[in-house]
């Protein structure tokens, strides 16, 4: 089939929806905070020059993955899990350095997340991530997903700081969330708006899943650690994205099609 | 996409059914007194700054330098379990601790900088008490 493809043409760049899609997604976040968190303390380099670190190999994943002329896994899911640990920094930053709100901040990414789908659709005519096929088209998926977990980031801390919800009421909660939303697509609305709720609230759901596992049974966690949890994360990740990398010579077959 | 969520939700459901309440000494606890308690015991935080200060206080600054990294370690490790149960109370703690960590990591610490953050520290600290 691979013969079929022209010279030049772009097949979609990133991947279909599915169970493994989720699992990855979810599992990224953690161990892209975990990892961001463990470079700034334990390694010692402190909050701003891990944040410098991060946002320069996010800049060289998005160029490679931008260079690509299709879904690549392990590219696609390195570029995810930078943009998770650039997009909890910019949140981070807000909060603890220039102490803005966490009000303020959920208020002002879910105003610039939807100013980014408005300017997407005002110049593409479509959200669909079934036709990430320009590379304009996947610049906005990629702000998109930024402001995503930066988003997710801040209304998972106001649940927190608000709410005084902690990570084992978090994953439940979240988990409800997503299931309604689930249950909403099931009920015919958008399929576009459902898979990008469902987007945001993975974030929270990830860190509250991480904190789970990782925080000593004394604050009710599992008592894992964080550098197991990461591990063992990370160890899931790289199988899937693996097992993904070998299947995906099948997969762009269905992929040359997309449905909408 | 919802059958796939519907799958992430059961298998997370699974997970943290049982460990959705706080428990202490293996009564469990009414949701709403948990969020009104505050921090809970840091006495394992105090300890490590009480170190900290007699370090500074003998003049051994270098190894006050050294063992206060075991507090910023201990107390970040601890936040997703320590912010919840009094977010105020936590941000109260975190600055003291953000202020006598920059003390003591000063490129030449000054000694008597050094003892007032420790102080200061101890003291927000035993103030969080319930």
């Amino acid at each position: 089939m691979l013969g079929n493809k022209r010279i030049g043409d772009m097949l979609n760049k990133v991947p279909e929806v599915t169970v493994i899609f989720w699992i990855i997604k979810i599992m990224s976040t953690t161990v892209g905070e975990t990892g961001a968190d463990y470079l700034a303390v334990h390694v010692g380099l402190g909050t701003t020059l891990t944040g410098l670190l991060m946002a320069s190999l996010l800049t060289v994943a998005l160029v490679v993955q931008l260079s690509m002329n299709r879904y690549v896994p392990w590219i696609y899911w390195l570029t995810v899990v930078l943009v998770s640990v650039v997009g909890t920094q910019i949140t981070d930053f807000l909060s603890d350095k220039l102490e803005v709100s966490l009000y303020i901040s959920t208020a002002a990414f879910a105003v610039i997340l939807a100013a980014t789908f408005a300017s997407w659709y005002a110049v593409e005519r479509t959200l669909s991530i079934h036709t990430i096929v320009t590379t304009r088209r996947e610049l906005f998926y990629w702000a998109a997903i930024l402001f995503t977990f930066a988003l997710g980031t801040a209304a998972g801390d106001l649940a927190t700081e608000a709410l005084g919800l902690g990570f084992s009421v978090g994953v439940l909660a979240f988990a409800a969330l997503i299931a309604a939303d689930a249950g909403a697509s099931a009920l015919g609305v958008d399929a576009v708006l459902t898979f990008w709720v469902a987007y945001i609230l993975t974030r929270p759901l990830g860190a509250s899943l991480g904190d789970l596992l990782s925080q000593s049974r004394e604050y009710g966690g599992l008592g894992l650690g964080t550098i197991y949890t990461s591990l063992a994360f990370l160890t899931v990740i790289i199988t899937l994205v693996a097992w993904l990398s070998f299947e995906g010579e099948r997969a762009s077959k269905t992929q040359a099609f997309p449905s909408n | 996409m919802k059958k796939t969520a519907i799958a992430c939700a059961a298998a997370i459901l699974a997970l943290a059914t049982g460990q959705s309440a706080p428990y202490r000494d293996g009564v469990l606890l009414p949701r709403a007194e948990a969020a009104q308690s505050r921090l809970g015991d840091l006495t394992p935080f105090r300890n490590i700054a009480a170190e900290v200060a007699a370090l500074v206080d003998k003049g051994d600054l270098p190894g006050a330098k050294i063992r206060i990294k075991d507090l910023e370690t201990k107390w970040d490790e601890a936040e997703a379990g320590l912010k919840p149960r009094a977010a105020a109370d936590w941000h109260t703690v975190d600055k003291a601790i953000d202020r006598a960590l920059e003390a003591v990591r000063e490129s030449n610490p000054d000694t008597a900088n050094c003892k007032k953050a420790l102080a200061d520290l101890l003291s927000v600290m035993d103030s969080m008490k319930a």
